[in-house]
């Protein structure tokens, strides 16, 4: 299915990646060579599952200034068409297990197309509603950048 | 460009931690009226000084407050600046993502090369 892009909760990122469609997607689906650019150095980051399939797991650690590797994502794979198409989400953890609501949380779609100069390469990464937000923060969860603090800020903002 | 990730980190860190106690939200929506001394925000909490005021450094080191002394008294007051940071999520959730496309292709132009 295509899903719709809502400009407030969505971002798209487009780009021609100068590498053939095969690089990019072993870049998506080698943990080793994952690890070598997820998170921006000196971080570090460490791929404990990677079970690219619908349902399977993706589990990132990550390790700031040289630290014990630290929890980082927990996601599962929605939907997985090789070489061309990667689905995910951190709503879930391997198997479609429901997961405590992540920091931020999101659905991620990467796609991959051919190019003369490369991959033509497309992220479409969609966030939850504020008002699906206000409902965790009733709930006692405090989770999303953006979501309960800007709820705060606008709170803040109508007193000003 | 990776500074300033990193920085983002550790200031979400900072912001979460301070808002995930009801005492200091209170005290922020307190705040949100107009700034205060720390007597007047610690008075509708049956808490000590020392105890309240761990919370007051809290939300200072987290960038959400300032505050300021003045002879004996304390005054503290929302940082709009942090606030409109938090508003502007998308926009950081957009640059992380720009780095990471940035270091992916770079990735994958030097896998190349091997």
């Amino acid at each position: 299915m295509t899903p719709s892009f809502d400009p407030s909760l969505d971002l798209r990122i487009e780009r021609v990646i100068k590498g053939p469609r095969s690089a990019v997607w072993r870049a998506w689906t080698d943990p080793r060579s994952f690890e070598q650019w997820w998170v921006p150095a000196p971080t570090r980051c460490q791929v404990v599952e990677m079970d690219v399939r619908p349902g399977g797991g993706l589990v990132t650690r990550m390790s700031e200034n040289g630290g014990v590797f630290v929890p980082h994502m927990t996601a599962c794979y929605l939907d997985v068409e090789d070489g061309r198409r990667i689905v995910f989400t951190n709503t879930m953890a391997g198997g479609w297990r429901p997961v405590t609501e992540p920091f931020v949380a999101i659905t991620a779609i990467i796609s991959l197309d051919d190019h003369p100069q490369g991959t033509e390469y497309v992220a479409h990464v969609m966030h939850r509603s504020a008002a699906d937000s206000g409902r965790h923060e009733e709930m006692g969860f405090y989770d999303g950048w953006g979501t309960v603090a800007a709820q705060l800020a606008a709170f803040v903002e109508r007193r000003a | 460009m990776i500074l300033s990730h990193m920085g983002q980190y550790s200031q979400l860190d900072g912001i979460f931690q301070a808002l995930a106690d009801p005492t200091r939200r209170a005290v922020l929506r307190r705040l949100g009226e107009g700034p205060a001394s720390v007597g007047e925000l610690a008075k509708p909490f049956d808490m000590a000084l020392p105890s309240f005021m761990k919370h007051i450094h809290l939300l200072e080191g987290s960038g959400l407050i300032r505050t300021q002394k003045q002879g004996r008294v304390r005054t503290c007051a929302i940082d709009r600046t942090t606030f409109a940071a938090a508003e502007a999520w998308l926009s950081e959730q957009r640059a992380i993502w720009e780095g990471r496309t940035d270091r992916l292709e770079r990735f994958v132009a030097q896998d190349k090369e091997r």
